[in-house]
């Protein structure tokens, strides 16, 4: 008999709509109609969560206040990508959480407009506690990546 | 050690829940504690049931762990239906290292399409390719029990009416219309022999349960609170191949896991000594085979008790008084909410649809996706 | 009081792709060496919890049914837990709970990964954050560890050379580890100077994708005496804990829970210690399993763990006192950097410490190991599992 090994291919293809529900659904149409960044803030803790969640894990109550963040912060975290990953985006490229002002909690997003083919070139741009600011698309969907973030003072 | 259920929190069933998957285990978990009289600081561990696939989330416990109170507490999620969220709640309040322990699972079945998921639980060398999901699975399994049973459309029909009668009594109902038998019998086959009206419907919704051990209990003020104690556990998983002769109807691991129960609870005669019973339903011929397996009566008896009556709410051993998993189905949750309105029932706060004079019931719940493994649970309300 | 320990331990050698087996067949293997380990049979196995993580990285939802009859579960109690990378560390916890109960004896804990199988790893690891808000920014396991380097690196001055040294360790201590999947000597410059995959991480400092079972026997002290066993691991404390889903959240600049800090760990393993009585972490830990994908993450981990104190783990390494020589060795298995066969990971350090407790671990025993340490990370770096296991109980 013979001893080949055989394989057995297979794709998942499973297609999920995923409900944002209402909370989400008020940000992202800010975002869209507006370009405005809203937050909930927690009426125990007071932290203004971002991106806005309906409840607050800390104190188990529900939020209730909209809260205008701006549309400047600083970096808190970033890194960027040179690796490609099956499936998703073509490095460079960079990813950061930012503190908008106004906010407790930093939101991660893109960070453009740098270039990332020198990554000592980069980072001396791209830095914790560098000043960033939030760039809109011109045609918004609704979506997390319909705004980005760019570095002020470049 | 001894654990009882203190609260129960549930939310509505229905086809689509406008709310975000953390929204709505954040509402269940909330009713739960509401219900339990206990507050979030109190807890100390948390189990969550859920499903990765029906999530669409890789670790899909990440996601709600804010939601069931579990920030910075000792949390564990079992890949499992809702109940083995129940069972390992139970371990560890038992093992003496938790005083107490929030249960919670959910699923909102609107976000994908289960059976698609389904699917996937089955081998991918043997099984996938040849069309198995959990309905075709159920229908192979119905066709061997008809076959050796004699059951007939009629009997599916009858379970069909009672549950979603019942189900009318119940506020959190996702399905709350009650069919005729002429509807059922002409209602189209999904897989035959199952028809569409035999299979549960598919619902978002979530289930959580606040659970503690007598020792906690004794640290609090006493509130006059009723409890359902959990007097026997038993779980169990068979063969993933139940290819042997009838093995594929015979649903062992339900035998043994109730086996287990009985034993622990003390139960001889479970016809006699259970009040009422949560099973899951997940086609209207599976609650008769499920009758068998539990002992409610002998093999291939299941559709006597269903012709007599015996299962109705006010006959003499009332069978998902809730309307069951053939009227609200948020598919992991479905079996702990199986474990809920027993609690409920055994609590005296089952509202309409409280049978009269529960002492003891049981609850049973099984592995999703072809019935591989099962749990059975005992509560009562004896002090 | 009943008490539990392990009595028994199996694992296979960790590789890249196993295609001769299926995953039951291949968490078969590690329970069969287990059983023999112990000194017993299947029958003695009175129920199994499954160590399994994400089902899309095996390519089968709840694949665990599919292994029952593989180890010897069939018509048992079998119970699976998934805390993503936690996993093991969160099944040895529940084979605990089951002893404990008073309602088993012999709990068999069990998993394997054939990650190997699927190219998409990172992709499907995309897939674990929120579909709503982060999803779309393409972050995975490896860019979430990421931002939790380069918080610690501004926080604490920690650098890249710090991320090195543990590489060089890992790879070094993984020589004399007969299951470790990357075998190969390394230096600090081949690190420093190894592609950059996400920055400040650079392939070096990444773990590889394993395939692989491990299997764990717990027993009660009762089932321990009637066995006669004397070279015990005895789970004597265990803490868990679960951190903010989004990282974001840890970033708020309050000093507290700071995603620079692995603070859930910190929170676990104070409750472990609590239970097991150490007070001083440094003096009675002998050895330490920790679960570290990426070198920036065991350098937040053995400052949690109470080894060093925060923002000193870099020059702790400098100075060598993680190393096999060192004060407080950690990972003489290699740890993760050089095997990560992702639902066992975690089971792995639990097993490794075993060992080393038992005085079984061969070439890469600690001496004189009384107490040891295991751990366990899972999610965005948000789920932290920790074992202490003693000598004597």
């Amino acid at each position: 008999m013979s001893k080949e090994l055989l394989f057995i291919s297979q794709h998942w293809n499973i297609e999920f709509n995923h409900a944002a529900g209402e909370t989400a659904s008020v940000f992202f149409r800010a975002i869209k109609e507006r370009k405005e960044i809203l937050g909930r803030r927690c009426p125990a803790c007071k932290r203004v969560l971002l991106p806005p969640r309906s409840f607050c894990e800390r104190c188990f109550v529900d939020t209730l206040e909209w809260v205008k963040v701006g549309k400047e912060g600083t970096i808190e975290a970033f890194t960027i990508v040179y690796e490609q990953f099956r499936g998703l985006p073509k490095p460079p490229y960079a990813i950061a959480y930012v503190l908008l002002d106004g906010a407790s909690t930093a939101m991660v997003n893109f960070l453009k407009k740098v270039d990332l083919n020198n990554l000592q070139e980069a980072l001396e741009r791209i830095k914790i506690g560098a000043r960033v600011k939030v760039v809109f698309k011109r045609k918004r969907r609704g979506r997390i990546t319909d705004f980005w973030y760019e570095l002020l003072h470049t | 050690m001894r654990v009882a259920i203190l609260g129960v929190g549930q939310t509505s069933y229905e086809r689509e829940k406008g709310i975000s998957l953390d929204e709505l285990v954040f509402e269940a978990t909330k009713n739960a504690l509401e219900d339990s009289g206990l507050n979030l600081q109190e807890i100390e561990s948390v189990v969550t049931a859920g499903s990765d696939g029906l999530d669409g989330r890789a670790i899909s416990n990440m996601t709600v762990s804010g939601s069931c109170g579990a920030y910075l507490k000792d949390e564990v999620k079992v890949s499992d239906g809702g109940i083995y969220g129940l069972v390992l709640a139970y371990l560890r309040v038992a093992s003496g290292l938790f005083g107490n322990s929030l249960v919670v699972s959910w699923t909102k079945s609107s976000e994908v399409s289960p059976d698609t998921v389904g699917n996937l639980s089955f081998d991918p060398l043997y099984l996938r390719e040849a069309g198995i999901n959990p309905i075709t699975y159920s229908a192979i399994q119905v066709s061997l029990y008809k076959h050796i049973t004699g059951a007939r459309d009629e009997d599916a029909a009858k379970v069909v009416v009672k549950n979603r009668g019942n189900a009318l009594k119940n506020p959190l109902s996702h399905l709350k219309r009650k069919p005729s038998v002429k509807e059922i019998k002409s209602s189209r086959f999904v897989s035959y022999p199952l028809r569409e009206i035999h299979i549960p419907p598919e619902s978002d919704g979530a289930c959580a349960l606040v659970i503690s051990s007598e020792r906690w209990l004794k640290t609090r003020k006493k509130t006059g609170q009723k409890y359902a104690w959990i007097r026997g556990i038993g779980w169990s998983l068979e063969g993933y191949y139940r290819d042997e002769k009838k093995e594929l109807v015979k649903l062992s691991s339900l035998r043994k896991a109730a086996k287990t129960a009985y034993k622990m609870a003390g139960i001889k005669n479970p016809a006699k000594e259970i009040d009422t019973a949560e099973v899951s339903d997940i086609t209207a011929y599976h609650e008769i085979m499920i009758y068998e397996a539990l002992g409610f009566c002998g093999d291939s008896e299941g559709i006597e008790l269903v012709r007599k009556g015996v299962t109705e709410i006010d006959g003499e051993l009332p069978v998902n008084p809730s309307g069951g998993i053939l009227s609200s189905n948020p598919i992991f949750a479905s079996s702990l909410v199986r474990v809920a309105e027993a609690a409920l029932q055994v609590m005296g706060k089952a509202g309409e649809r409280q049978v009269k004079g529960v002492n003891t019931a049981l609850a049973q719940g099984f592995t999703w996706s072809g019935t591989q493994g099962s749990c059975v649970v005992i509560l009562d309300n004896r002090i | 009081m009943i008490q539990a320990g392990i009595i028994g331990i199996g694992q296979t050698r960790f590789v890249t792709r196993r295609d001769d087996v299926n995953l039951g067949e291949l968490a078969r293997e590690a329970t069969i060496i287990a059983l023999e380990d112990a000194g017993i049979e299947f029958r003695d196995i009175e129920a199994v919890v499954f160590s399994l993580a994400l089902d899309a990285l095996e390519g089968m939802e709840n694949a665990e049914r599919w292994c029952v009859e593989a180890v010897g579960g069939c018509k048992k109690p079998c119970i699976r837990v998934h805390m993503g990378g936690a996993t093991g560390g969160s099944a040895l916890h529940t084979g605990l709970f089951h002893i404990l109960s008073g309602l088993f004896n012999c709990v068999l804990v069990v998993g394997a990964e054939k990650m190997g199988e699927t190219q998409d790893a990172q992709s499907i690891l995309n897939l674990i954050f929120d579909p709503v808000y982060e999803r779309e920014v393409a972050i995975n396991a490896i860019n979430m560890c990421s931002f939790q380097a380069i918080r610690h690196m501004r926080k604490y001055g920690t650098t890249e050379y710090h991320m090195a040294l543990v590489a060089v360790r890992s790879y070094k201590n993984a020589l004399k580890n007969p299951y470790a999947h990357i075998k190969k000597e390394i230096t600090v410059e081949d690190v420093l100077n190894s592609r950059v995959i996400c920055y400040p991480i650079k392939l070096y400092d990444c773990c590889p994708r394993s395939t692989g079972a491990c299997a764990v026997l717990v027993a009660s002290s009762r089932f321990i005496k009637k066995l006669g066993k004397k070279r015990i691991a005895w789970i004597s404390g265990i803490g868990s804990c679960t951190n903010s889903y989004f990282m974001g959240d840890r970033m708020d600049n309050s000093g507290l829970n700071d995603h620079a800090d692995a603070e859930g760990l910190l929170i676990a393993a104070k409750k472990a210690y609590k239970m097991a009585g150490i007070s001083d972490p440094k003096k009675e830990i002998d050895v330490a399993e920790i679960y570290a994908p990426f070198t920036s993450t065991e350098l937040a981990a053995v400052e949690a763990l109470g080894f060093c104190e925060k923002g000193e783990s870099g020059i702790c390494n400098e100075k060598g006192i993680f190393d096999m020589d060192g004060k407080l060795p950690v990972n003489p298995s290699g740890g993760v950097l050089t095997s990560n066969p992702i639902s066992v990971t975690a089971l792995v350090r639990v097993a490794e410490a075993a060992l080393q407790v038992m005085g079984k671990a061969g070439e890469r025993q600690v001496k004189g190991v009384k107490n040891a340490v295991a751990t366990g990370e899972g999610g965005s770096l948000q789920f932290y599992t920790v074992t202490v296991l003693s000598k004597g109980i």
